[in-house]
This record gives structure tokens, C-alpha cells and sequence, in this order.
């Protein structure tokens, strides 16, 4: 039972799409840019997981709102809201001793609560109010571990402005021993028994922007979310063709390509952060869903996995799935919304990434 | 070995409002129309298949076969294609303006699939170029099963739904060869077998739909076993809802919802149909009873109150009782051939139901429940 402590900077930043450069907003780590999606939290189950959330302080590009952090599947989420965490923070950056910082981010720490102002709803829960560089207010969210899967973190104030310019992340929660070796949950997402034994593991996160609501969220002026019409088509924050690039640490900084070998088991885990209902397709290949929402299907001696070609998720929504190429080749998955393979207007593009198998 | 022949055309598609629509669809033969959905390919497990596309579009067209593993073209399993880097085609495809190609692969699994094309597919498989692709089981004529004998899915008929969308301006965009602008994707029509209704009723290969054989009246005995198969071909969901029965949802893209001992079927009244996935269900209608000497356990509304006279023309038999027909309002045309029964199957997004805005139309049908049938009515061709 350990602990992961994250800490989490709401940034502006501007991403690369193919044809345009837009500006987003973004979560990041201390002094980096913001990055879509946010950085991935990775925890056993069991451990507690921590996760500060800071604006202004260190940041010379911070979003001019409210913002805070939501954690959908997770339950008993609780927050401190620490005037001078910041010191204690900076101290930590020298010390590196973790177990006094996580100490202080627990002690008397509350559940979290929606919040309101005058009977109106500002936030599903705790948040950030903007300061300025020099009033360094922080918030610190925390939660047990329970379940093993792969979860969103994402905004819970003004959620459809927020996450829109790419306020999001992914939390994957892995069973005890998935990395020992002789461990019976080892290289397992969900643990002994539940036929989640891979050998390659993708996490695609799927979504989509609409670059003229970040534009003109961007330029203060209040964007009206029945013109919300996204053009820009996303798996990682990336379209199509740069969903092939490697990892890097640009502010899209996940690929979406993957490579193994025939016969081996690939798990693909697919999330939807976006708010529109994405299908992605495996074309020639089969899948065998092996877990819907982080249930995994197989449990108790009772095996509920099914196979399938498409996989079709509402926004939120999360799905893991192992494919074995049985031969070497390109194989293309792809959203079967085709009106998403495009880049302006032209195919091929948007929302499609690849498997190569040698 | 079985060898089917396509050739990618173009034709028009009728709608019931008058409109006629440019297409590019999958045709049977060099001389037959191109149609919608294109031609139904019927196989049976372990039979090696070979498709045989010629391209007759002024573009590169392919079939995809989502589901089948291992297809190949010329002994090599088909690959993407690029032209200068740039992706054209997920596998391998036909040249415009005359091209061949020959797909080969084993029906390796029973149940039902789509066909598609695999290239610029924003705007072929909009266009039409999309079929069904069913594959039996191999004791499909002992079993008369759609997964093979112990699968528990014996069906005494069968009716296949592909269903659809169409935008007209952008068919039309296609025709005058101007660009094909996805951002301005907006669907006017709504498709179930490539017709809209009341079309979807009319038979199978009537004359004034050329481009649209495929009918989607279904029809069936009481107590009977009736396999429905949904593909959605469109890019839209489509929640298919058969008034009056609830279907057993026993495979999806072409997988049996079984492990071993395990049954993970389950029960649905509204199926909702995604895009380039297949549902395979069984329903059994099953009234109280159809004697006169059986009571209704209700009274009747006035005929006047039954709403059956605004359009002048009904579907009812004027008989709440199987096999018998009553009295019509003076006036009123029942099109009631023998006391049958029948429900409504249409799109639970209501506004899909709608022929350009007006209803009825769009993407429904009907399920009718007939005294007795000839045999050879719900045999899938």
C-alpha cells in the first residue's frame, strides 16, 4: 500500500493539429507546458492517491477561472484546501520526502462537495479560485485505490467550457503484482482470472476539438455551446497522421501507434473524453472486451467477455480490450464515424491510428 | 469455393417523396443496376470466398470485409495503400474507370457481417458502396440454425436490416463533381434496406425500385422463431425498436454471446444499432389467443376513436382477433389481406422516421403476424 502524489498545473498552451495551431488548456507537471491529455497517474490498487491541483503559483500562463478536478468511478474523494501548501510543496521539492508532504495533504482533509454562490451551482466540486502569480492558493484531492482500470480525471467547473480545451487526463489503477514477475496477477489489467493477461498495453484516449470555440475562448470572447461543432478529430490529442509519432514532450506528447508481434496479446484501452459518442473499429481484427467502464467481464468462474469488431463508447465511457493478430501486417483502427477520418475536410486524417505486427 | 462477381456503379435511388438520388453502390452484374444495400453475399462456414470487384467509378474503390480474418488478393494478405505516403485505401482496391481486383478468404465464423468500401470511405460507404455478408453455419440445413446445432438459435424465418443515411446534398456535391465537405454532413433521409417508408414495405424486387431490390416487411406465424440481423452501415446510431416484442440480442458482429456454458445473450425491446456493427436477435410473437370464443379482457374504442380514418386508407382488419376480419369506417381502405396483425418497427430517434422532415417515412417498416405463411416467405436470398 503505497502512496502516488501528483501535482497538477491548470495551464494555456496551444496544440499542433494537422493544418492549424489552436489553443487549449491543460493539466502539467511543476514548470512543464500543459499537455493533452493530461499527464497519465498511474497507482496499484490499494495505494492512496494524491493529487494537488495549483493555478497561479509557478505558472506565468494561468487559465483566468475557477478550476478544479473531478474523478468519475472514484469513490470517497476527499480535499483539503491548504492556504501555504505551496511552501510546504517548494520544501518538498528540496527534501523530496514525500511522506511528510502526504501527510499534510491528508490530515483533516473533507469529502468534496459540489460548490454554490447564491444558490446557483458553480462546480460538481471543490475548486481553485484564479490568483495571481504571487497568491498561491492550492487544492489537494485524495482517494483510495480500490478498483483496478483506467479512469478520466478531468474539470468539474464549467465542465463544458473546461474540458472542451482539453482539461483531462487518465488515472490507470493496476492490480498488486501486475509487475512481478511469478506474481499471478502479473502483466494482467484486472488481475488472476479475469482473462486480462497482455503482453502489449495502449491506452487511446479519444476525443475532439472545435478550434473555433478554443479560439474564441481564447480570446475572452464567451463562446456559445450550442455552436459547439468540432472539425478536429483525436485519439492522445493527436490527428491523424501524428497519432503515429512516438512519444515526445511536446503538449500532445502520447502516440497512439503500436507495434507488437503475431500472437501476442495487445491491450487496448479506450476512454472517451470527449462529448461526443465515438466508435472505434478494428477493421479486419476482432477484439474480446474484456472489461466495460473498469467491470471486467470475467469474474467469479463466470466468463461475460464477448468479442467484436466496433467498439462504440458515450462520452465518459471506457472500454479495454484484447486483440491477438494472428498474422504480420498494417492493421488501421479507426473511428467508423467516417465523417472523423478527415483533416479539413480531407481523408485520411482525424480520429485513426495503427497497429503494426511483425 | 464460392465466387461472387460486384461492380462498383452508380445509379439512382428513389425516395417516396419524389426525390431521386445519385448514388455509387455495389451491382450484381455488368449489364444490372447498381443497388442499395449492394447485393446480399450468403455463404457457409469454411467455404473459401472470392469477391471479384470491377470499378467502374472515376475514382479507386475496394471492399473492406470487417470481421473476416486474413483476407488476401493474389495469395498475399491484403495491405494499405499509399500513394506518395499518403494513405488511400485500408487494402487493397480497383482502379478507376474499368479496374479488377479478386478478394479471397474463409468464412471462418457464422453470422452476420458488413462488406464496405475500404477507400475515401467519408465518402464511399455515404455514397453506398456497402452490403451484408451473412455466413451459416455449415449444418445450417439440419440445424436450421444461425450459429449451428447446441447454439440454441433455430429460427423458423429470417430478415436482414441494413440500415442506413443518406444527405442528399452531398450525393448530389458527388454527381457534380464538386468537393465533399463532411463539416456540412446533414442527413435528409433515413434508410432500411436502402428505401425509405412507406417503400420499405413494398416486395422484394418490385420494378419502380430498380436500385433498391431488397424489401423489409417482416412477416411471421405466432409462436414462430424469427431471426432478425441489424446492420448499421450508416455513421449514425440508430435504435431499432420492434413494437410489441422484445428480441433476444444472441450475437453481435457476428460472435455468439456464449462462452461455453455461459449464455450472455439478453433480452432488449429497443436494440440500438452503431455504426459498422451487427445484432443478431430471435423474437417470438406470442398472442393471448385468436378465437372469437376467447375473450378480450378490454372493451374496444369506438371505430371512430381509433384514428384509423384521417390517412383513409389502414393496415387494421377491423378484428382485434387473429385470421378474422371486421368492419372497416365507411370510407376506409383496409389494406388487410387476412386478419394478419401488425406492429411497427422504426427508429426510436424519432426525427429518423421522417422524409425530409415529413412523417411518416424515414427508417421503419412493419412486423406483421399472418394465421399461416407459405414457407418460402422469410428465406433470405
Amino acid at each position: 500500500m503505497g502512496t502516488v502524489m501528483k501535482f497538477l498545473w491548470a495551464k494555456t498552451g496551444s496544440l499542433s493539429l494537422p493544418g492549424k495551431t489552436i489553443p487549449f488548456w491543460g493539466f502539467s507537471t511543476f514548470q512543464r507546458d500543459p499537455q493533452v491529455p493530461g499527464p497519465i497517474v498511474e497507482a496499484k490498487a490499494g495505494d492512496k492517491i494524491i493529487i494537488g491541483l495549483f493555478n497561479s503559483f509557478y505558472n506565468s500562463s494561468p487559465i483566468q477561472e475557477p478550476v478544479s478536478i473531478i474523478f468519475p468511478g472514484q469513490e470517497n474523494v476527499k480535499v483539503n484546501e491548504l492556504e501555504h501548501f505551496w511552501r510546504r510543496f517548494m520544501l518538498y521539492l528540496y527534501t523530496q520526502n514525500d511522506r511528510y508532504l502526504s501527510r499534510l495533504a491528508l490530515r483533516g482533509s473533507v469529502p468534496v462537495k459540489p460548490q454554490y454562490s447564491e444558490d446557483l451551482m458553480v462546480s460538481l466540486t471543490n475548486y481553485l479560485e484564479p490568483t495571481n502569480y504571487y497568491n498561491l492558493k492550492s487544492i489537494v484531492y485524495n482517494f483510495d485505490a480500490v478498483n483496478p482500470g483506467i479512469y478520466l480525471y478531468e474539470s468539474g467547473t464549467n465542465c463544458e467550457k473546461q474540458i472542451q480545451m482539453g482539461l483531462y487526463g487518465v488515472i490507470v489503477i493496476r492490480p498488486i503484482g501486475y509487475d512481478t514477475p511469478g506474481h499471478p496477477n502479473y502483466k494482467t489489467a484486472y488481475g488472476v482470472d479475469t482473462g486480462s493477461e497482455y503482453d502489449v498495453e495502449k491506452i487511446l484516449v479519444l476525443g475532439e476539438f472545435d478550434s473555433n470555440m478554443h479560439n474564441n475562448v481564447d480570446s475572452g470572447y464567451y463562446d456559445d455551446m450550442l455552436k459547439f461543432k468540432p472539425d478536429c478529430w483525436v485519439i492522445n490529442g493527436r490527428s491523424y497522421p501524428d497519432t503515429l509519432n512516438e512519444d515526445n514532450s511536446s503538449s500532445q506528447p502520447y502516440s497512439s501507434k503500436i507495434s507488437c508481434r503475431a500472437g501476442e496479446r495487445v491491450l487496448l484501452r479506450i476512454i472517451n473524453a470527449g462529448f461526443y459518442t465515438h466508435t472505434l473499429y478494428l477493421g479486419g481484427l476482432l477484439g474480446r472486451v474484456i472489461a466495460e467502464d473498469n467491470f471486467p467481464l470475467k469474474q467469479s468462474g463466470m466468463d461475460a467477455t464477448y468479442e467484436k469488431a466496433g467498439f462504440t463508447l458515450g462520452a465518459g465511457q471506457s472500454v479495454d480490450i484484447i486483440v491477438t493478430p494472428t498474422i504480420p501486417g498494417e492493421f488501421y483502427l479507426y473511428a467508423r464515424e467516417y465523417n472523423h477520418l478527415v483533416n479539413n475536410e480531407e481523408f485520411p486524417g482525424g480520429m485513426m491510428t495503427k497497429l503494426e505486427v511483425y | 469455393m464460392v465466387n461472387i462477381d460486384l461492380w462498383a456503379k452508380d445509379g439512382y435511388l428513389s425516395t417516396p417523396n419524389g426525390n431521386s438520388i445519385y448514388f455509387w453502390g455495389f451491382a450484381k452484374g455488368e449489364n444490372l443496376p447498381a443497388q442499395l444495400p449492394g447485393p446480399h453475399i450468403i455463404v457457409k462456414h469454411g467455404e473459401t470466398v472470392t469477391v471479384n470487384l470491377t470499378n467502374t467509378l472515376p475514382e479507386p474503390v475496394s471492399i473492406s470485409f470487417p470481421g473476416q480474418a486474413e483476407v488476401t488478393v493474389n495469395g498475399s494478405p491484403v495491405e494499405p495503400q499509399y500513394v506518395n505516403g499518403r494513405l488511400l485505401s485500408f487494402v487493397n482496391y480497383a482502379t478507376p474507370n474499368g479496374g479488377t481486383v479478386s478478394y479471397t478468404f474463409t468464412a471462418s465464423y457464422p453470422g452476420t457481417y458488413i462488406y464496405e468500401s475500404g477507400t475515401n470511405p467519408h465518402k464511399q460507404v455515404a455514397m453506398g458502396l456497402y452490403g451484408g455478408l451473412v455466413i451459416r453455419p455449415t449444418d445450417y440445413e439440419v440445424s436450421k440454425t444461425a450459429y449451428g446445432a447446441g447454439t440454441d438459435t433455430e429460427f423458423d424465418r429470417e430478415y436482414l436490416l441494413i440500415v442506413g443515411e443518406i444527405d442528399p446534398d452531398l450525393h448530389q456535391a458527388v454527381e457534380e463533381g464538386k468537393p465533399y465537405l463532411v463539416s456540412k454532413y446533414l442527413p435528409r433521409y433515413w434508410t432500411m434496406n436502402g428505401r425509405c417508408a412507406p417503400d420499405t414495405m413494398f416486395k422484394d424486387g418490385v420494378e419502380y425500385l430498380p436500385h433498391q431490390p431488397y424489401d423489409s416487411m417482416i412477416m411471421a406465424e405466432p409462436g414462430e422463431k424469427v431471426l432478425l440481423r441489424y446492420i448499421g452501415a450508416g455513421i449514425d446510431i440508430h435504435p431499432l425498436h420492434p413494437h410489441g416484442n422484445h428480441t433476444r440480442v444472441i450475437a453481435m458482429d457476428g460472435r455468439l454471446l456464449r462462452n461455453n456454458t455461459f449464455d450472455r445473450s439478453f433480452q432488449r425491446f429497443t436494440v440500438a444499432v452503431k455504426p459498422g456493427q451487427t445484432y443478431d436477435q430471435i423474437f417470438q410473437w406470442t398472442g393471448l389467443g385468436y378465437t372469437p370464443d376467447n375473450p378480450i379482457p378490454t372493451i374496444l374504442p369506438n371505430l371512430r376513436n381509433m384514428g384509423i380514418g384521417a390517412a383513409g386508407w389502414t393496415m387494421w382488419s377491423g378484428s382485434p382477433y387473429l385470421g378474422v376480419k371486421g368492419d372497416i369506417p365507411v370510407g376506409v381502405v383496409s389494406f388487410n389481406e387476412t386478419g394478419e396483425y401488425y406492429f411497427m418497427l422504426h427508429s426510436h430517434s424519432e426525427y429518423q422516421i421522417t422524409n425530409w422532415g415529413e412523417f411518416p417515412g424515414g427508417m421503419m417498416t412493419m412486423i406483421s403476424i399472418f394465421p399461416s405463411l407459405p414457407e418460402d416467405v422469410g428465406v433470405l436470398k
